[in-house]
């Protein structure tokens, strides 16, 4: 596969080309790719391996000519969730990065629209976090909300 | 002149369904606008990581709600490369024309918002109405009109009745007959042309780099679609062509990327799908619909990444599904086309736009909300 080649590692998974890079090398890995047709830029997912103590950022390319399809695995620390933005590279990159820092708490450094996207005045936990349980979740906010007294219908 | 800010959505009927853009406006053009989405936001890719891999197929398809299939069809697909699964011919050609069925009433939605957008309001009803004889073939198919959960790992559901074929031929032809009445209304339309040649233009050089995809790239000239890239169901067993700027069949071409072409793709990709309908009829062979399954209740999906792609009405769909060999996925990641057509490159469109093109602007990109907030 050309992407295994161009960055001289990394395999195939599924058709797909799977590839482990270390967080500094992520940025000249993308450039790299983008030079070379893979111009299209899908997805940027991310895994929360919690029992790794890990996340996991996938970020996915493709190339219409060659019809190739590279997925760019970093991982980061789970407790120091820091990354490099990307949007400089990608546009869309921009949205992604606020999706995830919203969803999961990763901070990236060099975005600087990291607002609020999904969620509005969310003071809880990062929700897409595997430790974020809804279930408890949900008990505690609505089954905690004080019985009103009185006529039901009233001032209805 | 004096900045004024103004807020179009979410309760707006010139706007793509629950989101919202902020815009800044200087008289009547738009210097700056955010796109704010956030109202339909139902968290289901939490909620599927919490789902057994079967339970998550009726949940998949409230993702994109003109056209659920695509969602069926993508999720399946990465469970079958997962399981390393080939799925029976006959349940490919069933696939094909079911994703079809779903382009063309998506399509006629699109077309009908659109119209409403400029002021015809003739075609919305139209076209809503001639949806919902495509919806018929779907309640006779699957028992269900808008969400059919009926493309399954495996294969489909259910095997194809004898008598739908001539439900589904006197339903094209029907179209066939109607798509010159909408050419009449709007695409041959004086009111048209003036709204909407020029309007909106996506720099066709970005184009790609700015994550276009579907009718809206290829109305920018690049003849890219998922179904010839990378051909699922029976697609690479069937004889079509790809619309693409410039060439636009008996319409003319006016300018790559802008409102005009983007619409009349999607027009002229209504008469494509009802070619390869008939010819997925006319090549359906007989056998098995479904692969023998397993307990769906103790099923366990070996542990890898996969990622599968469809070619949906609005762009490319994709879904990232990571597994670790357990009973429920890990990860579920869905790349909707309208999370970039929605937020980048309508934010970029309305840029120096006119108030009175916004609502045609967002409606020729066909954003779609729900698959923005999954």
């Amino acid at each position: 596969m050309k992407s295994i080649e161009l960055l001289g590692k990394g395999e195939e998974m599924h058709g797909r080309a799977y590839i482990k890079l270390s967080a500094d090398e992520i940025e000249e890995s993308i450039k790299k790719l983008k030079e070379n047709g893979f111009n299209h830029f899908v997805m940027l997912s991310c895994v929360d391996w919690l029992d790794k103590g890990k996340f996991e950022l996938v970020y996915h390319m493709w190339n219409y000519e060659e019809k190739e399809h590279a997925m760019l695995s970093v991982d980061i620390d789970r407790n120091n969730a820091v990354m490099k933005s990307m949007s400089h590279l990608f546009p869309q990159i921009e949205t992604y990065e606020r999706e995830i820092h919203e969803m999961y708490g990763i901070k990236f450094e060099g975005n600087n629209r990291l607002t609020p996207f999904l969620l509005e005045n969310w003071p809880h936990d990062p929700p897409m976090r595997k430790d974020f349980d809804s279930k408890k979740f949900v008990k505690q906010m609505y089954e905690s909300i004080p019985f009103i007294e009185g006529d039901e219908n009233e001032g209805i | 002149m004096k900045e004024y800010e103004l807020f179009i959505g979410p309760q707006h009927p010139g706007i793509t369904g629950n989101m919202m853009y902020h815009l800044w406006v200087d008289g009547d053009t738009v210097t700056k606008a955010e796109c704010n989405v956030g109202y339909l936001h139902r968290g289901f890719e939490k909620l599927m990581e919490s789902r057994l891999w079967m339970q998550n197929i009726p949940l998949v398809c409230r993702i994109c709600v003109p056209e659920p299939d695509v969602n069926e069809a993508a999720y399946s697909m990465a469970v079958e490369q997962l399981m390393d699964w080939e799925i029976p011919d006959r349940a490919k050609y069933i696939r094909t024309i079911v994703l079809e069925l779903a382009r063309i009433a998506a399509y006629l939605m699109a077309i009908g918002s659109y119209a409403g957008s400029i002021g015809i309001y003739t075609l919305p009803q139209w076209s809503m109405g001639d949806r919902d004889y495509i919806l018929d073939i779907f309640e006779q198919l699957t028992g269900a009109r808008v969400y059919h959960i009926y493309i399954w790992p495996g294969g489909v559901r259910w095997d194809m009745p004898a008598e739908l074929p001539r439900l589904i031929e006197k339903t094209l032809n029907y179209i066939e007959e109607r798509l010159k009445l909408y050419d009449d209304v709007l695409f041959e339309n004086r009111v048209f042309f003036d709204r909407a040649v020029g309007v909106g233009k996506i720099p066709c050089n970005k184009a790609i780099e700015w994550g276009v995809t579907g009718p809206n790239l290829r109305a920018c000239g690049y003849g890219y679609d998922v179904r010839k890239l990378e051909p699922y169901a029976a697609y690479d067993e069937i004889d079509f062509d790809i619309v693409s700027y410039p060439d636009l069949g008996k319409f003319d071409a006016h300018e790559a990327g802008d409102v005009y072409t983007r619409m009349i793709i999607r027009r002229l990709e209504i008469e494509q799908s009802i070619a390869i309908i008939r010819q997925a009829l006319k090549k359906m062979p007989e056998g098995e619909h479904i692969l023998k399954h397993p307990n769906w209740l103790r099923w366990k999906v070996p542990e890898g990444y996969a990622f599968a792609r469809v070619e949906s009405s609005k762009g490319e769909f994709g879904y990232f599904v990571v597994s670790d060999g357990g009973l429920k996925p890990v990860r579920v990641h869905v790349r909707g086309p309208s999370y970039t057509h929605g937020i980048n490159v309508a934010e970029k469109l309305l840029q120096g736009a006119n108030i009175a093109d916004v609502s045609q602007i967002l409606f020729s990109l066909d954003i779609c909300p729900p698959d923005i907030e999954r």
